[in-house]
């Protein structure tokens, strides 16, 4: 059962880490690494090491994702201003 | 098809039978082979009465480079507040502002879910952070879930909520002062003769919350400082976001 569920999360973190990279607009580009975040998230967490999923899911997930789009958004509305 | 593909292609072709002969030489998955776990959790329970053996690991066995860690942590964030504030002064970044740039229009249902998840992530902060010696999480993922139940306000509420909330002051103070309780608390055994950062409090029962001793405070400060830290970051990078009172920024 978890040897299944072991290889879903593999297949499922190559998929999330190539949409990160084949991912060309910014914005989009953000979630995927938000969605990418989730994925190992759930990895860590089936290969017993929750404390790094903790980790994973607050920083790979919340953190890096929001100070990408707030970096995103100063960008978009300078940008439109000149 | 590009000559920069070309390349990878052939490289990647020449490192083909190295890949293959490292790949057939690694240990199977999932097999340990460093001697340090099982060490870590043999001896772990019975000498620090702590059973989340991350935290032990982390707080004191090898406490010294969770200190280095913390105090690295607090200067990448103080270079990126010297960074950003720099570029847009002193003054301007001490009052908030009347208003932050209009980005999107709120949905009602981006409110409503921010509102109610808010508290809900704060608490599991604390919950975390708390319970650093007794299960998986502790000071940094808690501090970090601390932080951004906190700027879950400014996703549901908006730029003038947050920052009547987020004093940039009391988060610096915050931030320091934990970094500070960390590296005094392995002061503390010193006064008593002993190695800095030896676990010298009363360890209390294991799977209890107050267990772990001398953990227990840097636990405490860690969480502090991540959680002031992150909270001071979102800050900064918000602050790009606000609108100047009646100036354009050019």
């Amino acid at each position: 059962m978890s040897g299944v569920l072991l290889g879903v999360l593999f297949v499922l973190a190559a998929v999330a880490g190539t949409a990160v990279v084949l991912t060309r607009d910014p914005r989009r580009q953000v979630f995927a690494m938000a969605a990418n975040g989730l994925v190992l998230t759930l990895l860590f967490f089936v290969l017993q090491a929750p404390d790094v999923a903790l980790s994973e899911l607050a920083v790979g997930t919340a953190a890096t994702p929001l100070l990408f789009l707030v970096t995103l958004a100063i960008l978009r509305v300078s940008g439109s201003r000149k | 098809m590009r000559p920069r593909l070309v390349i990878a292609a052939l490289g990647g072709l020449g490192l083909l039978p190295a890949i293959w002969k490292i790949a057939l030489a690694m240990p199977a998955f999932g097999e340990p082979t460093g001697a340090y776990g099982p060490v870590v959790n043999r001896l772990g329970p019975p000498l620090r009465h702590v059973s989340n053996m991350v935290g032990a690991v982390n707080f004191d066995f090898r406490g010294l480079d969770t200190l280095g860690e913390e105090l690295m942590l607090v200067a990448a964030v103080t270079g990126t507040v010297l960074l950003l504030r720099g570029i847009r002064g002193e003054d301007l970044s001490a009052r908030p502002a009347t208003a932050g740039l209009p980005v999107v229009k709120r949905a009602e249902s981006t409110i409503l879910v921010s509102r109610l998840l808010g508290p809900l992530v704060l608490l599991f902060g604390f919950y975390m952070a708390m319970h650093g010696m007794t299960t998986p999480g502790g000071g940094f993922q808690g501090g970090v879930a601390l932080a951004s139940g906190l700027l879950l306000l400014y996703v549901g509420d908006g730029y003038r909520a947050w920052r009547t909330l987020m004093r940039s002051p009391l988060l610096a103070a915050v931030e320091g002062g934990g970094a500070l309780l960390f590296a005094l608390a392995g002061f503390l055994p010193m006064v008593d003769g002993k190695a800095y950062m030896e676990n010298v409090l009363p360890l209390g029962n294991i799977r209890d919350v107050f267990s772990g001793g001398l953990m227990l405070v840097e636990n405490g400060g860690v969480a502090l400082a991540v959680a002031g830290g992150f909270a001071m970051l979102f800050l900064e990078f918000l602050e790009e976001t606000r609108a100047i009172d009646g100036e354009d920024r050019g």
